[in-house]
């Protein structure tokens, strides 16, 4: 009997009984159907939209519609900055390598570029996306690529490439900046300059448009959404290009001449407070900034700051008017040397006692009689006019990275400091800065503060500047101011000033020459090179225009030697340019001596 | 009067009452006599001419819109290209008006900057502002852009011959820069 009793327990594990097969059976199917289910509740209930959305995506297009970036225009409307449409040329090496040397000489030859480059990259293995050119205009491009068709080249294709183009080069790049190569998706990369600082208001915002295609061309009554691009906002600047441009070759001629290591000018507009021309030397070409050393990339006319000098002694002179602390014609008399605390202070011509006006200590540039007629101050009322004129300050006309200057404060602000202050030393200022200073004395005592933009723009940083939010404030009176800028005459003046050579034939022209000595970079100290600058406004009785030229390390001389010419040549232009009538008035002749 | 009590009821009731139960039975209403059918060939014919219409007109707007869609991509492409010539004729023209070129052009005919006292036509009254003056000779500024970036190997790095013998010597800038000169203030 043990036979059958093994076979049938060796027979019953592999035939259990129906009931558990069944078991068995059902909770399989139930685990297969759990599966279902719960990827039917992943499908259904947490992500319905997946799969109908791949489903919508086959047989739609998607089209970028590019938001154009606004321009940048100078305020006559001439484009100083523009972005025109443009594409990259793309091959496809795996298809161009077999006539590669034919095209390379074709491509060449139209877009101007490399030979060798080109072929190389026409041939490169194992890639299929190489660059030939970027940022092509759209029309040569897409004439380009089509005639290469016509003649039979396959693998060539074009991409969207937006190319900003600066027409005038050099004119006005310290402040335009540039824009970089754009950045995968197309969006600018700003490098420099106002395109840098105003990136988001010059940018807009790109659109895009879905709809349903076939075969090639929208299918109608299909799906259609369309979210228009919005344009940047185009910038209108305070400058005039043509005058932009006279101003930088002028201080170019003006720097060279003098063999200076760098200079600065602007001109302002007296009433206005506009900057009309703003330029830097040297600069470089916003068309090809990579040619120039990045150092360049700005504008040092807000960016550096140095000692004003003489022409500091106006703001202070006007102060001691406004005081009432003296007039142009009260009597000094000036010592040849002038001991104070710590050394003592010479002129720049040694004198003996000279018995010198207020107006004839401005129009001699006496530091000791400067510092003689600051004596009468109360503590501190210098430095409240000094920050009322702007100094300490930074004026925000724009681009990013400006100076405030350095105007020394509390406990620095010794009686050695207040002396050397009082003529233009110990003190730092940034040269849009000490224009807008002197402006004030042109506009009849109220200073404006100075704009670079036309309107109204809003940095990135959200705040908004431009002409619309350029802020007035009376500094000193109109008197004051006045009897300041007939002093001013005087420096002009052939017999009595330092700088006939920057008079203006047939107008009347208040100025100021100075002469400081530079602060070396390399070692913080003087190291005996000198800022020559001249700063002044015509006519003298009705100002229209406030320049500024300023020369660092100039090796030709003084301020009226070497930047003296340069004003006379901007003012003359200027005035003419604009159309100012000579007042036809006799020059001040308060006397300088007594 | 329910329906259990009725065969106690008849058997109960003389035969008189037969007659009304008989006429009490339920009979098959007649049948109403239909009316004459209308014909429906020309009802049927007028459906489907109407939705033949509705579905050839469908298919020829369609079609016309399709046509006129690719005709939209075609306008599009083209708008697209004199668009793209339009601006590259722009800029151009602004090439054409920068200021250096127009400066550089003059200057190349023998013009010069007016330098010359100025004055001032009023048309009004025709007057005449300042003392008119010529322009001077040879007055002209520079066309050309200050120079580019030097390359790096055309400036070697200053290499320092020191001689020994007269180490202590201080070989000085030709243009003589000397420090510690602040005691003058030769500001003008």
């Amino acid at each position: 009997m043990t036979g059958p009793s093994r076979l049938r327990t060796a027979r019953t594990p592999l035939r259990a009984s129906p009931q558990l097969r069944l078991r068995i059976g059902f909770i399989l199917i139930a685990m297969v159907l759990s599966v279902f289910a719960a990827r039917l509740v992943q499908l259904q209930g947490v992500d319905p939209d997946n799969y109908a959305d791949m489903a919508a995506e086959e047989g739609t297009d998607t089209v970028l519609l590019p938001a154009t970036r606004g321009e940048i225009l100078d305020r006559n409307g001439e484009a100083l900055a523009e972005s025109i449409d443009g594409r990259m040329i793309v091959a496809d090496p795996a298809l161009t390598a077999d006539d590669a040397p034919e095209l390379a000489s074709f491509l060449s030859k139209r877009l101007g570029i490399d030979y060798i480059r080109v072929l190389e990259r026409l041939r490169v293995e194992g890639s299929r996306f190489q660059y030939i050119a970027r940022q092509v205009p759209a029309s040569l491009a897409n004439e380009v690529v089509s005639d290469a068709a016509d003649k039979g080249f396959v693998g060539l294709f074009t991409q969207r490439d937006p190319v900003r183009q600066y027409p005038f080069d050099q004119v006005a790049a310290n402040l335009l900046g540039f824009l970089g190569t754009p950045r995968k998706d197309g969006s600018a990369r700003a490098l420099a300059g106002l395109e840098d600082a105003f990136n988001d208001y010059l940018s807009g915002v790109d659109g895009e448009a879905r709809y349903e295609v076939g075969a090639g061309a929208q299918i109608p009554l299909g799906d259609n959404t369309v979210t228009p691009a919005v344009d940047g906002n185009d910038l209108t600047l305070t400058l005039d290009a043509d005058l932009q441009f006279y101003t930088q070759q002028v201080l170019q001629q003006t720097v060279e001449g003098s063999q200076g290591e760098s200079g600065i000018a602007v001109i302002m507009d007296s009433r206005t407070g506009e900057v009309l021309a703003l330029a830097d030397y040297p600069s470089y070409d916003a068309s090809e900034p990579q040619e120039w050393p990045k150092s360049r990339y700005r504008s040092s006319a807000l960016t550096d700051v140095y000692e004003p000098g003489s022409t500091q002694k106006v703001l202070t002179l006007s102060a001691v008017i406004d005081a009432g602390l003296g007039r142009p014609r009260q009597q000094y008399v000036v010592p040849p040397v002038l001991n104070r605390q710590d050394r003592p202070i010479h002129d720049h011509w040694v004198h003996g006692i000279e018995h010198l006006t207020l107006a004839g200590i401005l129009a001699k540039s006496s530091n000791i009689g400067t510092v003689l007629a600051a004596d009468e101050f109360a503590p501190g009322v210098l430095r409240r006019y000094l920050t009322a004129f702007g100094l300490g300050k930074e004026t925000n006309v724009g681009p990013r990275g400006e100076t405030k200057g350095l105007l020394p404060e509390g406990a620095a602000w010794t009686d050695q400091v207040d002396d050397r202050i009082a003529f233009g030393q110990s003190l730092s200022v940034n040269a849009v800065q000490m224009i807008a200073a002197i402006n004030t004395i042109a506009n009849d005592g109220v200073r404006i503060d100075p704009s670079l933009v036309e309107g109204s723009a809003t940095l990135d940083d959200g705040t908004e500047v431009g002409t619309d939010h350029a802020e007035q404030r009376r500094v000193v009176s109109v008197e004051a101011a006045r009897q300041t800028a007939l002093m001013m005459e005087r420096v002009l003046d052939p017999e009595d000033g330092v700088a006939s050579i920057a008079q203006v034939p047939g107008y009347r022209i208040a100025g100021k020459t100075g002469t400081a000595q530079r602060v070396s970079d390399a070692c913080g100290c003087y190291d005996g090179s000198r800022t020559a600058s001249f700063v002044g406004f015509g006519p003298t009785d009705d100002a229209r225009f406030t320049i500024y030229v300023v020369v660092h390390d100039s090796r030709g001389g003084g301020g009226s030697a070497v930047a003296g010419p340069a004003f006379a040549k901007l003012m003359s232009y200027a005035l003419r340019r604009y159309g100012v009538p000579p007042t036809e008035t006799r020059p001040s002749q308060i006397p300088v001596e007594w | 009067m329910s329906s259990s009590t009725a065969p106690q009821l008849r058997a109960r009731l003389p035969r008189i009452a037969e007659v009304a139960v008989q006429r009490a039975r339920l009979t098959v209403v007649p049948r109403p006599r239909t009316r004459p059918r209308a014909p429906r060939v020309p009802f049927v014919t007028l459906v489907s001419a109407i939705m033949l219409a509705g579905v050839l007109g469908l298919l020829l707007f369609n079609t016309s819109m399709q046509q006129a869609s690719f005709r939209a991509s075609a306008l599009e492409d083209q708008a697209m290209h004199l668009t793209a010539q339009e601006q590259a004729l722009r800029s151009q023209l602004q090439v054409l008006r920068d200021p250096k070129r127009i400066a550089a052009r003059a200057q190349d005919r023998g013009m010069v900057l007016p330098t010359g006292a100025a004055c001032v036509l009023d048309l009004g009254s025709g007057r005449v502002a300042g003392t008119c003056a010529g322009a001077l000779p040879d007055v002209t500024i520079p066309t050309d852009a200050p120079g580019r970036k030097r390359p790096a190997f055309l400036d070697p790095p200053t290499v320092t011959v020191a001689d020994r013998a007269a180490s202590s010597m201080v070989i000085e800038r030709p243009e003589g820069r000397r420090h510690g000169a602040s005691d003058r203030n030769p500001q003008r």
